[in-house]
């Protein structure tokens, strides 16, 4: 199993002001809590939280957190962002056990080239972008792949259809659909607004029809010895 | 145009945007967003232009979600009237909207497509605004501290 080490400060002061003053000093708020252990409010160092989840193993990287000279397993769960600037203002680290199954959400990743579907002008619907796996830690996958060149319009590829890594299951329903080949939409929309403009000039010419009509009355009122010779 | 159907109150405050976005932050439905970067009410015309600035760029394949709704109504007083005699009338719709809010989500296209055609559906828009990427999908290497 790879472990990254991070270390951890403990003792940091609770609320807001403090948590912006941490930040600028380019430190992450933080909480270590897990069962059987005592929550722990830590800060760690911005960088090197960055590096312990950008390894292979993502966002479910197992890190052996090192708080005042004792060590614990854990992984990065809840992790807060500013919406703007992306950064992370807030960590959960979980403490795991290595032999005890956990739950995690690991992200799919489609493979392959959708050929069929583009020439049908096909979109393809990714409708889940997770898995909710349980497994040990060090069973979790990094992401799980999905081949997708096979898919057509109309055609799904359900959770069922995915090879789960041995050690790791699923409590989703196995009929969740992960991806489906969908028929385009914007054409539709395109057709609706072509029906709209086509109503919407049928109507002016109604309406010119009608003022045409209505303007003939008109005339026809006004000058009757014309329309007589007309007749 | 994106209107309520029923409202309980004809009338409302104008309240303030400050901070960010507390929610609709994350894309949730599609690959690619306009995320807002200031705060704005954003008319419902402006909504309608902007999706139609994107489907028609984009032309076929795609679907878009729009994830903003003018839920508020913005008063106007008639032109040269004296001021007094009480709120003017309901004139459009707002959407008011934080920095970080997603606006618009569209799926089903190449990356290089929805820019396009989100850059040109920003133009329509009263904040400044920029094109974003769903992350996490991939895992590794897309964490940003």
């Amino acid at each position: 199993m790879a472990e990254f080490i991070l270390s951890a400060e403990p003792g940091r002061p609770i609320g807001s002001r403090s948590a912006r003053r941490l930040r600028a000093e380019g430190r992450v708020p933080a909480v270590v809590y897990g069962e059987g252990v005592d929550p722990v409010h830590v800060t760690v160092q911005g960088r090197d939280l960055r590096a312990a989840l950008s390894t292979d193993a993502g966002l479910n990287a197992v890190l052996s957190l090192s708080v005042d000279g004792k060590q614990y397993l854990t992984m990065a769960r809840e992790l807060q962002r500013n919406p703007v600037r992306g950064t992370v203002i807030h960590v959960d680290f979980q403490v795991v056990d290595p032999e005890r199954e956990i739950s995690a959400e690991v992200p799919i990743s489609l493979v392959g080239e959708t050929v069929e579907l583009h020439r049908a002008d096909g979109v393809l619907d990714q409708q889940l972008f997770g898995l909710p796996v349980r497994a040990r830690p060090a069973d979790i996958p990094a992401h799980l792949e999905v081949d997708v060149s096979g898919i057509v319009i109309g055609s799904v590829i359900r959770v069922s259809e995915i090879a789960l890594p041995e050690g790791v299951s699923t409590d989703l329903d196995p009929e969740s659909i992960i991806v489906a080949g969908q028929p385009p939409r914007v054409q539709e929309e395109a057709a609706e607004a072509e029906e709209a403009e086509a109503a919407e000039a049928a109507e002016g010419e109604a309406v010119t029809a009608e003022s045409g009509a209505r303007a003939g009355e008109a005339a026809q009122a006004g000058g009757s010895s014309g329309s007589s010779e007309e007749g | 145009m994106l209107m309520p159907r029923k409202v309980k109150h004809r009338k409302h405050q104008r309240g303030r945007l400050t901070g960010p976005a507390k929610g609709g932050t994350s894309i949730n439905f599609g690959d690619f967003g306009i995320q807002a970067l200031e705060p704005a009410w954003i008319t419902q015309r402006q909504i309608e232009a902007a999706r139609i600035a994107m489907t028609r760029h984009v032309k076929r394949g795609g679907k878009v979600w729009i994830r903003i709704f003018p839920h508020k109504p913005v008063t106007e007083k008639p032109a040269e009237t004296r001021m007094g005699s009480g709120k003017g009338n309901p004139e459009h719709w707002v959407a008011p909207v934080r920095p970080g809010r997603i606006l618009f989500e569209l799926a089903g296209v190449d990356r290089e497509l929805a820019r396009a055609a989100m850059e040109r559906a920003i133009q329509k828009l009263p904040c400044k605004a920029r094109f974003v990427v769903r992350a996490g999908t991939h895992g590794a290497g897309e964490v940003e501290v």
